[in-house]
């Protein structure tokens, strides 16, 4: 009886823990997240009162405070409430759901009354493209989405935003190779797959531009799993320590939440060592501490995205298809905040712009191996 | 039935007086009352569960009583925990050592009572006081693990005296020990009484009570029926006290010894995990009808015998040849259903599976036989009408078969077990301690039923720490040692004398056995 | 003990387990500043008809996560290890599916058993290894688990396809897809056809557990291992057996949406699920009905969660606190009535006995 009762206690002690595990990601994002969350809510959302566009932001792991991805989509949402005078809702995901949470939630949000719908992150392209027919007169927008169905017939309510995020991290890569003492740099990737290997790829093409004799370290910190590439900065902190002691004295993160461990990481690895960030201009919402260590960002302008979608909605005339930022319509580009690239640098790095913008440079969206 | 003697003089250490106990369902205790004089030894007698052990609970401070008093040393008291009952210096032994073998004995004595003498050299000294004082011959820097069953009890008596005690509960001490080891222990209890120390002597073992103790009460269905002095009664007249009946008694009739051999063991031998023996060359044979028993103290290879021949553990070498066929290669489930029944030693752990129903324990051992299957599909029916049949046949007291196993009593589960293992007509028996634990109506009910199944011509092997039933029931006795079957004796002619003798390997030297 | 007893007995546990997880959500919510009030509100609306869908649908998929999870546990095996064994098993299941080696549903019939089998070959390895090794399970599944979720990605990568930002296994072309049915009347959303399996392996648990040979020596192993063994059972078999079985049914857990919505593993795959079977198998009491009751529990609550974001402005993962707190008090909850009732039952045996003591003494 005893020993049951200890079998038991002990499973369910193991049971509580693993779904811990299994969410711990997103749990422990979830505190951050929904405290800014919370205060974001009632920031903008719940004090938002206008008659512009009704907006429903459905995020992806993480949610709003990963000072990245999701944030910039917060901003957004921030810019299209004072603009439009838009009422807005967000919806946070859960770890590891199915395409039918997700079509739940995109649902709950059509109910609900929203109409410019955007799923941040790819992984709404499925439910979106499910739920969008049933909703003719709701216009869906997918941050980085695709259309994954056989026919890719696009749906007139729906948007495929996307992002040359290639493009914006040739230029962080020619500003590491322009920085870097040791001719040795890194990248920190999320998950890999195909949306992060652009940044890779781009990242790569841009530090080879300058120099093709740099050493690169590539690291993704997860082969498919989001919690444990976006949501794990101690795995990110790891994984750039790692970089650091190995040599790399500038590293590059498209790890969403996770690159804020590399920012810890630069701050251990000391003067002379260099972080880049993504998505956000990450020196502006860095700890003060660790700002003197953020010597760019790669920009992607995802709030422009959610605000040109809403704006789109509300003036009648909704994108749909694929709608790509690049570089020349200012979609993506690079941070100069704290002052760290010397005149020289940004000269250099914006004749690479120039030329990517022209056509002159074609800045490859897929990794060579 | 009730007696009143004139009790010793002197002064009363003890006095429990209505005494009542209920457990949800259960009266324990009710209505006991005895009294006990300093420096004397008190036994308390009683058959299983007569409520010997909620008694010395409740008056060590385990358990609270609903009703009555308790008095020590004239003043009226009342523990919430055994630390209150030291407190007051009542101290208890358990029948089950409660010590940490990795230890050494000062570190088992010292451990939990700091406070006394704390952990060092006064400790020491107070440990070496009392164990001469009463010739304990222990050495304070022993490791537990190496020592015997009586030396680990002394220890255990050192850690009661150590905290103070002159009121000591002795909860069955004999039980473990082999007649030798019994003789000292009462030596060191003379001595215990003669400074001043009272003992309070749990025991079912009659003789021995009438040995030792000063005074007796019996208990008997959780109340004190009588106190009687021991040079008034016969050991006899204690058990009908206990029992309130004619008493049953183990002896078999005349012998069914048949020239059929069905258990041929040769040559087995077992090691442990590390290799060493634990059964060395045995060999026996059992004939139909033929009871061949087992003596030998605990932990000499009897549960290692047993599960050689149920097939649980492996032979390392050796026969073990059942009607003629060849077991050797067999497993548990093929011996089983070849005929051989199995009463384990441990009925909880080995024998039933306490939280289901009594049906299902019907299965269980028997799972690939009628009634209890047919093919891959478990018979409930048959099964459940069988569990019915043992439960009228061998006189189970339950409430009905879907009752668990853990809900009845050890004698009640006991006979579940022999009535299990006596269907499906086995050929074999093999019976560890089958009457262990279990109350004296049980008893006489158990040992009918093995010598019924013998006089059909079962074969059974027959262990028993308790050296009256092997007597009464053996066609033949064998004594193991150290893994080894060291003698054979006729159990008209022996004596349990020269049997403890054997088993503590003292005739080894002395005389040859019969 | 009366039946009407027995049956407040059994409902006793799990509403008191709600109450209390209800009491300690509220509590949470108040401590951060959230509305319990709002909260209820949204759990306890009445589904739509789609949402009905979604839940049973989940409901299935958590059932036989529960199950593969209940098999082990019903012996004291500890297989946390379902988590693994899923992924590998949809992914080889996906992985033949899409190679379309067979027409139709012979195709389909031939990768759920690919599934069951990688399932049972996955969950297998931990079964060897604590039969000849002595490895403790819950070690080896814990490790096989990250094993498979990293083995599947890296395989993934080498044969999949890329669609859009994602990879994905071939699809499994439509003449193998099992096709959905219609729950709720006038709803366009419909039950996965795999769904049941659910039903299947729930009733074939209930079968060979209760009604053969097998199952009750697998019961008996769980009860006692030490008189299972005195009664024959080779216990190491016995390891093995329900390790594989355990492995296969966890193998059936991705079929349901593989072939019913998905077609293709690919590398946005619902993960979790083995994990939250465990959950589900304790709150069920490893019993084939309690999984049920556990597992449209879990769906429930998940469902219903989802709005709380949008309408409460309430995080839904507060739903985790509730799911977390309901388990843990059901087992609490399930060990105090179980004890209440062993005294009950050991209290009606002395009954017995005493009556017919009395009736005996009168006798004579």
């Amino acid at each position: 009886m005893r020993l049951r009762a200890r079998f038991v206690a002990g499973l369910s002690a193991t049971a509580l823990l693993l779904a811990g595990c299994a969410s711990g990601g997103s749990s422990d994002g979830g505190s951050e997240g929904s405290a800014s969350d919370g205060a974001a809510s009632q920031d903008v959302c719940e004090s938002a009162e206008g008659d512009g566009p009704k907006i429903g932001l459905a995020y992806d792991v993480g949610g709003v405070g990963d000072f990245s991805f999701n944030d910039s989509a917060y901003a957004g949402l921030t810019q299209a409430v004072k603009e439009l005078d838009a009422t807005c809702a967000e919806a946070e995901a859960g770890a590891g759901e199915s395409d039918a949470d997700r079509e739940q939630r995109l649902r709950d949000l059509a109910d609900a009354g929203y109409t410019a719908i955007v799923g941040v992150g790819f992984v709404y392209s499925v439910a979106v493209y499910n739920v969008a027919p049933e909703y003719p007169d709701t216009y869906f927008g997918i941050i980085d989405g695709f259309n994954p169905t056989k026919s890719q017939k696009d749906l007139p309510n729906v948007a495929n935003i996307g992002f040359a995020a290639n493009e914006g991290s040739f230029l962080v890569g020619a500003a590491a190779a322009l920085t870097t003492k040791t001719d040795h740099v890194g990248f920190l990737g999320g998950v890999d797959g195909p949306l992060i290997q652009a940044f890779e790829a781009g990242y790569v093409a841009g530090v080879e531009e300058v120099n093709p004799d740099i050493e690169i370290d590539s690291q993704y910190l997860s082969q498919d799993d989001p919690v444990k590439g976006f949501e794990n900065p101690a795995g990110g902190k790891t994984a750039a320590t790692g970089m650091y002691d190995n040599g790399a004295d500038v590293v590059y993160h498209a790890a969403g939440k996770s690159g804020l461990g590399l920012f810890d990481a630069v701050e251990a690895a000391g003067k002379g060592n260099w972080a880049i960030g993504v998505d956000s201009d990450q020196y502006l919402t860095a700890d003060p501490a660790q700002q003197p260590f953020i010597l760019t960002s790669m920009i992607k302008r995802v709030d422009t995205g959610v605000f040109e979608f809403a704006k789109g909605v509300d003036e009648g005339q909704p994108p749909s298809g694929y709608v790509t930022y690049d570089l020349a319509s200012g979609g993506v580009d690079y941070a100069t905040s704290g002052d760290f690239l010397s005149a020289e640098i940004i000269s250099q790095i914006d004749d690479y712009k120039q030329q990517i913008i022209d056509g002159t440079i074609k800045v490859p969206a897929e990794t060579t191996s | 039935m009730s007696r009143t003697t004139a009790a010793p003089a002197g002064r009363l250490a003890v006095s429990l007086h209505r005494i009542g106990k209920r457990f949800p369902g259960v009266v324990a205790n009710h209505d006991v009352s005895f009294e006990v004089r300093q420096g004397t030894v008190h036994a308390l007698v009683g058959e299983n569960g007569a409520g010997k052990s909620t008694l010395m609970k409740i008056l060590y401070g385990v358990h609270k009583p609903d009703e009555g008093t308790i008095e020590i040393n004239a003043e009226r008291v009342s523990f919430s925990s055994p630390t209150d009952a030291i407190g007051h210096g009542v101290g208890m032994v358990f029948q089950h050592f409660q010590l940490a073998d990795n230890l050494t004995v000062l570190e088992n004595v010292v451990l939990g009572a700091e406070k006394r003498h704390g952990i060092a050299d006064a400790a020491r000294a107070e440990i070496g006081r009392i164990s001469t004082a009463y010739g304990f011959e222990l050495d304070p820097d022993e490791l537990v693990e190496t020592l015997g069953v009586g030396e680990r009890q002394r220890v255990e008596i050192l850690k009661v005296l150590y905290r103070g005690a002159s009121i000591i509960i002795l909860d069955e001490p004999t039980a473990v020990l082999v007649p030798q080891e019994v003789e000292a222990l009462f030596a060191n209890l003379r001595e215990l009484k003669r400074e001043g120390n009272t003992l309070i002597f749990i025991s079912h073992k009659l003789d021995e009570v009438l040995a030792i103790a000063d005074e007796i009460t019996v208990l008997r269905r959780g109340t004190s029926v009588a106190t009687v002095l021991p040079g008034e009664v016969t050991s006899h007249d204690l058990a009908e006290l206990m029992v309130g009946a004619e008493l049953p008694s183990p002896s078999t009739e005349e012998s069914t010894v048949t020239d059929d051999v069905i258990l041929d063991v040769a040559g087995l031998t077992v090691s442990d995990a590390h290799g060493r023996p634990e059964l060395a060359d045995v060999s026996c044979t059992i004939r139909a009808g033929e009871v061949l028993g087992i003596a030998g103290v605990e932990g000499n290879g009897q549960t290692e015998l047993v599960e050689a021949i149920l097939g649980i553990r492996k032979a390392l070498a050796g026969t073990i040849t059942l009607a003629g066929a060849d077991l050797s290669t067999w497993g548990t489930r093929r011996r089983r259903a070849a005929g051989v029944g199995y009463i384990p030693e441990d009925r909880q752990r080995h024998g039933l599976l306490l939280d289901a129903p009594l049906w299902e324990n019907r299965v269980l051992g028997h799972q690939t036989r009628a009634p209890s299957s047919r093919g891959i599909w478990l018979d409930r029916r048959g099964a459940r009408a069988d569990a019915q049949r043992i439960v009228t046949d061998y006189d189970v007291r339950t409430p009905g078969i879907d009752t668990a196993a853990r809900a009845l009593s050890g004698g009640n589960q006991q006979k579940f077990i022999v009535g299990r293992e006596m269907s499906g007509e086995p050929v074999l028996l093999v019976a560890s301690h089958p009457t262990r634990g279990v109350d004296v109506g049980a008893q006489a009910a158990i040992w009918d039923h093995i010598r019924a199944a013998r006089r059909r011509g079962l074969a059974v092997l027959l262990i028993s720490a308790d050296l009256d039933e092997l007597i009464g029931l053996s066609d033949s006795i064998r004594v193991i040692l150290r893994g080894r079957l060291v003698g054979e004796f006729d159990p008209q002619t022996v004596t349990p004398q020269q049997l403890g003798s054997a088993m503590t390997g003292a005739s080894e030297r002395t005389e040859e056995p019969v | 003990m009366t039946a009407l007893r027995r049956g407040v007995l059994a409902l006793a546990a799990p509403v008191l387990a709600f109450v209390v997880a209800a009491v300690v959500t509220s509590v949470v919510l108040l401590g951060t500043g959230d509305s319990p009030a709002e909260f209820w509100q949204v759990l306890l609306t009445v589904p739509a008809g789609r949402n009905i869908v979604n839940m049973v649908n989940f409901a299935a998929i958590l059932y036989l996560s529960g199950l593969a999870a209940a098999i082990g546990f019903r012996m004291n095996l500890f297989n946390i290890g379902v988590e693994g064994q899923y992924r590998v098993a949809t992914f080889a299941g996906a992985l033949f599916a899409g190679q379309a080696f067979l027409p139709g549903a012979l195709n389909t019939v031939a990768s759920v058993l690919v599934a069951m089998a990688a399932g049972a070959a996955w969950a297998g390895i931990a079964g060897v290894l604590r039969v000849t090794r002595g490895v403790s399970e819950v070690i080896s599944t814990i490790m096989l688990n990250a094993i498979a979720l990293s083995l599947v990605a890296y395989l993934l990568r080498r044969v999949g396809n890329r669609i859009g930002q994602t990879i994905e296994t071939d699809e499994i072309p439509s003449n193998a897809w099992v096709p959905g049915f219609s729950l709720v009347p006038g709803e366009t959303a419909e039950l996965y056809g795999l769904a049941l399996l659910a039903v299947v392996a729930g009733v074939g648990f209930a079968v060979v557990l209760n009604r053969t040979r097998f199952g009750f020596e697998l019961r008996a192993t769980g009860y006692s291992e030490s008189a299972a063994i005195a009664s024959g059972v080779d216990v190491k078999r016995m390891v093995l057996y329900s390790m594989l079985l355990s492995g296969a049914v966890a193998g059936l857990i991705g079929m349901p949406e593989l072939f019913g919505a998905s077609h293709a593993y690919g590398s946005t795959i619902q993960t979790g699920i083995g994990f939250t079977g465990i959950a589900v198998a304790l709150l069920g009491r490893n019993t084939p009905l309690g999984i049920a009751v556990g597992a449209l529990i879990f769906a429930y609550l998940a469902q219903q969660a989802s709005p709380l974001g949008i309408t409460a402005g309430i995080s839904p993962e507060i739903i985790l606190v509730t799911q977390g707190v309901v388990v843990l008090s059901v087992v609490i909850a399930y060990e105090v009535v179980s004890r209440y009732r062993s005294r009950l039952e050991q209290s009606a045996v002395a009954a017995a006995l005493e009556a017919e003591r009395r009736h005996e003494e009168v006798a004579a």
